[in-house]
């Protein structure tokens, strides 16, 4: 639900971002409340992953601001921007595939973790005590996303549904204030979508954090959402709640086609 | 069956983050330090003289472990490929031999210390392209760091202290009244300095690969753009590896001239010696350490037992064991490369997982 007392935690404002002569967003602004599930949408290859991609640092846009709890955000790199308390999943997997999954979702502890290189060669002291208290934090995240059976397993041999769900974890496990879903139910089952959904809703709930997602599937979207950004070859068609850019015709054309 | 964890409860994360959390672990380990530290000093190896044994056998597979252990945190770890190992360990033994040279009182110990932190200097400057380019671009880079100090250590004098013979020249040093390098070492003093360092070093390299720094340098090997996402900066995690790698290879090479060799040229450190050092971490098992010991003794114990074994026990003639020993070794690494290419740490792990259940097959 929009609700005017909610806070701006991110705004995106003019973003133009252009691979030589391919325009791939242009002149998109948007923003994002705090608390709030916003939905952004769009045929393939309408600009919505190289959104995210430059909300993470990834891209640099040509032109463009983004405001980040208030401030203008300068010109970072994904770690900078980690470090600022945004996290992301992708849309093909990208887990540590040499590694098992608590050791997957320790990963995301990273920042949180600063004992230095000398602690860390005798491991002893604060370098060991660190390690516990994080892995007791990322024991809860596992057992938030039922993954508990799966804990010591290698990554890379669990199947689909559930290496996306590590891979939450591991997003979870940073401690996020915007958590960034690209595709978090591409490719899956409905009974593996309601799971996906179920946490997704917990998350926000449960942590309050602040989530925005990129989703084909638009029963999944027009559920989840409190508000939803359409976009097509990099402009913005619309934005308000489900119900608005359902109705709104530009976004029937651009789904389903117009005639000539 | 033999190796099984039911019934280890562990009640403390503390406790599950041990070393070695599994009793069965914890006695293999005190069998093989049995081995290297009592029975092999004592007795060396059946049908092996004991200085051959020491001199021939044990104290370069330990150093060569200490080699693999130090590319292995590279390439197994880190995932960034190296061909200048032996340059590095070059690096190692030439910086030995400087700082022996301008501290003539100094430690030897240290001396060994002291020349793996400059190596590790070195390996972070040959380890800066590594920023921008991967894989087999990353491999040819480091290429030319191998031809570059090979040149180096033949063209820049001051490097051998001008010595006639273009060679690194062992002095005389001792600790406690013990001499420890030099012609006049015991090579029992001089395994137990090796064999201290790799006890050492392997300590403090599954420390550091299971904490934090570990884990960045495992994520940039595993998925890169994810690891920056995760806020894991790409310039520290790729440099402190390739310092920490560069570490180990110094040290090692160091060992090799100074507690080894007793001398050296550039020979010992041209690229063959990389390619080996590349063959004992592949064949050991990327990103294991327990297959960093597997990868040395294959590569450098077996085909010198084979060699004395044909010598002595078939009275086959050294020239033809010699060629033989190779070809057998080409064909057991290549038949362990297709059955598995994680090397041996996997299938040794493959037979834990097997003696678990044994007898029944799954």
């Amino acid at each position: 639900m929009v609700n005017e007392q909610k806070k701006v935690m991110m705004e995106v404002k003019n973003i133009n971002l252009r691979f030589g002569g391919v325009i791939a967003i242009q002149d998109v602004s948007f923003d994002i409340q705090e608390g709030e599930i916003r939905a952004i949408i769009g045929p393939n290859g309408a600009g919505k992953s190289s959104m995210l991609n430059v909300i993470n640092g990834f891209y640099h846009p040509q032109e463009g601001e983004i405001w980040f709890r208030g401030e203008k955000r300068p010109s970072m790199e994904p770690y900078e921007v980690a470090k600022t308390g945004i996290a992301r999943t992708f849309q093909n997997i990208a887990l540590f595939k040499g590694m098992t999954t608590i050791e997957n979702v320790m990963t995301g502890r990273q920042l949180q973790m600063n004992k230095n290189f000398f602690w860390q060669l005798f491991r002893y002291g604060p370098a060991i005590e660190e390690e516990v208290e994080h892995r007791k934090r990322c024991e809860e995240i596992i057992d938030f996303l039922e993954i508990n059976h799966i804990r010591k397993s290698p990554v890379g041999s669990l199947p689909y549904g559930l290496q996306k769900r590590v891979e939450l974890a591991r997003a979870l496990a940073m401690e996020p204030e915007l958590l960034l879903l690209d595709e978090p139910m591409a490719g899956m089952n409905v009974e593996e979508k309601q799971d996906m959904s179920r946490f997704i809703i917990d998350v926000n709930e449960e942590f309050g954090t602040t989530i925005a997602l990129i989703e084909h599937d638009m029963a999944v979207v027009m559920d989840l959402a409190d508000r939803v950004v359409v976009l097509d070859y990099g402009k913005m068609l619309a934005d308000g709640t489900p119900k608005e850019v359902q109705s709104n015709q530009a976004v029937i054309d651009a789904y389903l086609g117009v005639a000539h | 069956m033999y190796f099984r964890e039911t019934g280890q409860f562990k009640s403390k994360y503390k406790e599950e983050l041990a070393a070695f959390p599994i009793f069965e672990d914890k006695i293999g380990i005190a069998i093989a330090a049995l081995l290297a530290f009592v029975l092999i000093p004592i007795f060396g190896l059946p049908g092996l003289s004991w200085d051959f044994t020491m001199s021939a056998v044990m104290i370069p597979v330990v150093i060569f472990t200490i080699t693999t252990l130090g590319l292995n945190i590279l390439l197994g770890f880190a995932g960034q490929i190296s061909l200048g190992t032996a340059a590095f360990m070059g690096v190692g033994a030439y910086s030995c031999y400087k700082i022996m040279t301008i501290f003539p009182d100094l430690n030897a110990l240290i001396c060994v210390v002291l020349s793996g932190i400059v190596t590790a200097f070195v390996g972070t400057i040959f380890g800066l392209p590594s920023l921008r380019i991967k894989g087999f671009y990353l491999m040819v880079a480091t290429l030319a760091a191998q031809f570059f100090l090979e040149w180096a250590f033949i063209r820049i004098p001051w490097l051998y202290n001008y010595n006639i013979s273009g060679a690194i020249e062992v002095p005389y040093k001792e600790m406690f009244g013990i001499v420890l390098t030099g012609a006049k070492s015991e090579p029992l003093t001089r395994y137990f300095v090796c064999l201290g360092f790799l006890v050492v070093l392997t300590w403090l390299a599954s420390n550091v690969i299971r904490g934090r720094i570990g884990r960045s340098w495992m994520m940039i090997r595993d998925m890169d753009i994810a690891a920056e996402l995760i806020g894991v900066r790409p310039l520290t995690a790729k440099l402190s590896a390739f310092a920490f790698s560069s570490f180990y290879i110094g040290i090692s090479g160091a060992l090799m001239v100074f507690f080894w060799l007793g001398a050296a040229e550039v020979e010992s450190f041209d690229i063959n010696h990389s390619f080996t050092y590349l063959f004992m971490v592949i064949i050991g098992g990327l990103g294991s350490i327990t297959g960093c010991y597997f990868g040395a003794i294959l590569v450098w114990v077996v085909p010198v037992i084979l060699k004395e074994y044909g010598k002595s026990v078939f009275g086959i003639d050294a020239f033809v064991m010699e060629n033989f020993t190779t070809i057998l070794l080409g064909v057991v690494m290549v038949v362990i490369l297709i059955v598995e290419p994680h090397g041996l740490a996997r299938i040794w792990q493959i037979a834990k997982q097997k003696l678990r259940l044994w007898p029944f097959p799954y």
